[in-house]
């Protein structure tokens, strides 16, 4: 199917791919991997004929809600990210497709077992399994990685590094704020209102988990009834032992205004994780671009080269330095 | 065979959308409709026949909801059988296809 079916049916996922899934309906988007615009059986005969010089280092790309792995696509056609650092430093890139209308303990769920079938399959040994998630697809990625941690799953032995670009690591204001006006349309006595508020309502539980960046089901219950512009303290920390890098963006230098906007639907702050005292993460290892939208981030040579720089061990050049924003 | 399922996940949404959509826009219709006729029920010698006026009214709300859900109901039944049949002729295992249980079409 063409490019824009594919996108249609993701902004469908990202918008009510959770009851899709409960329906078993055929738009339901299943996590898979696309290789070169098809999808790709996870199986080693498929892999091998797919990928014949499989290197040891294999990077994972998990987009974000309501799209597809095309948004990783520099808008001028020359590749993305993977395919860049596969020339630069003979990785292997697989890029992810799912239904980004899960919820984000689900989705992390299915990419936890998609990574355990993929290191039985992949048809080279895997010395190191990178991550990369942009926007939720972070929160997969990091919802992944807890539920690997608890369940003691292998695969997460081969991970040293992950990558997070514009993830709201402490939640998005938009969905929160969004919650509370369907609240208050809701409680309105009357009919229009109502209706409105339920259809509201009808948003997807991926959606709904942004608000908070909830990876695990029972952080739900904390979700607060009335609405907070300041990011509450998260609940699950990145896991000590991995090296983890972020990245975000920001419409405006100003402090203030980075900590409120951001890119426009990720303040700085939860992009950047600010604020969480159980793992501080080094400076080096975050990175705020200024006059950057939240959709740019995914595709943008000036974020390559930051995470190339962060690839290397390299400090982010100059002019890169995070942010004084507001925690 | 993806063009396929994708085909019916589209034809159940529309239905899905129908039978959800219609409800909502009926109880919005009587919820509308229930202002002028408690006003009307508060005034003693409009009382008796607006009640009147107001089951016959709800009866028929009722009636037209039901009858746009009913025929929804039929069409993604015989849509379902098509979505089978079509999936038979073209060789392939029905059972493996469907999102949703629906009628298999018979011979």
């Amino acid at each position: 199917m063409g490019e824009k079916t594919e996108l249609a049916i993701a902004v469908l996922n990202g918008a009510v791919g959770d009851y899709l899934a409960r329906r078993r309906n055929g738009l339901a988007t299943e996590l898979c991997l696309v290789h070169e615009g098809e999808v790709l059986a996870l199986e080693r005969a498929a892999l091998e004929r797919a990928l014949p010089s499989a290197s040891g280092t294999v990077v994972v790309f998990v987009h974000g809600l309501m799209c597809t792995e095309t948004i990783w696509d520099f808008a001028d056609g020359s590749g993305d990210y993977g395919e860049r650092l596969a020339r630069a430093r003979g990785v292997t890139p697989l890029r992810l497709r799912y239904n980004s209308g899960l919820s984000i303990p689900d989705s992390g769920h299915a990419l936890d077992d998609w990574l355990t079938r993929l290191v039985q399959v992949y048809p080279a040994p895997i010395e190191e399994l990178v991550l990369v998630g942009y926007s939720m697809g972070g929160l997969v990625v990091r919802a992944a990685c807890h539920t690997a941690r608890v369940g003691g799953h292998a695969w997460l032995e081969r991970v040293q590094r992950c990558f997070y670009v514009g993830t709201p690591h402490r939640g998005a204001p938009l969905e929160r704020a969004g919650r509370v006006l369907a609240k208050l349309l809701g409680s309105i006595d009357d009919p229009y209102t109502r209706l409105v508020a339920e259809l509201a309502n009808l948003r997807s539980s991926g959606v709904k988990d942004l608000g908070d960046a909830d990876l695990r089901h029972e952080d739900r219950a904390r979700r607060a009834p009335v609405l907070h512009l300041e990011d509450a303290a998260h609940p699950v920390p990145l896991l000590p032992e991995l090296r983890h890098y972020l990245i975000a963006g920001s419409l405006s230098s100003e402090p203030r205004l980075a900590s409120l906007f951001g890119d426009a639907l990720v303040p700085v702050p939860s992009g950047t994780f600010a604020g969480q005292a159980d793992l501080p993460l080094p400076p080096a290892h975050v990175k705020v671009f200024h006059g950057m939208s939240h959709l740019a981030l995914a595709h943008h040579p000036d974020v390559y080269a930051a995470l190339l720089a962060f690839w290397d061990g390299v400090a982010p050049a100059a002019g890169d330095e995070p942010a004084k924003v507001a925690p | 065979m993806k063009r396929d399922r994708r085909l019916r996940g589209l034809f159940e949404l529309v239905t899905d959308v129908v039978e959800h959509g219609s409800r909502a826009v009926e109880q919005v219709h009587k919820a509308t409709a229930a202002r002028p006729f408690d006003i009307l029920a508060q005034i003693p010698p409009l009382a008796a026949p607006s009640a009147l006026v107001r089951i016959v009214h709800d009866a028929s709300v009722s009636g037209v909801y039901g009858s746009i859900r009913l025929v929804n109901k039929l069409v993604a039944v015989a849509g379902g059988v098509g979505f089978d049949l079509a999936e038979s002729q073209s060789g392939k295992d029905p059972g493996d296809a469907p999102a949703r249980p629906v009628p298999r079409a018979k011979g």
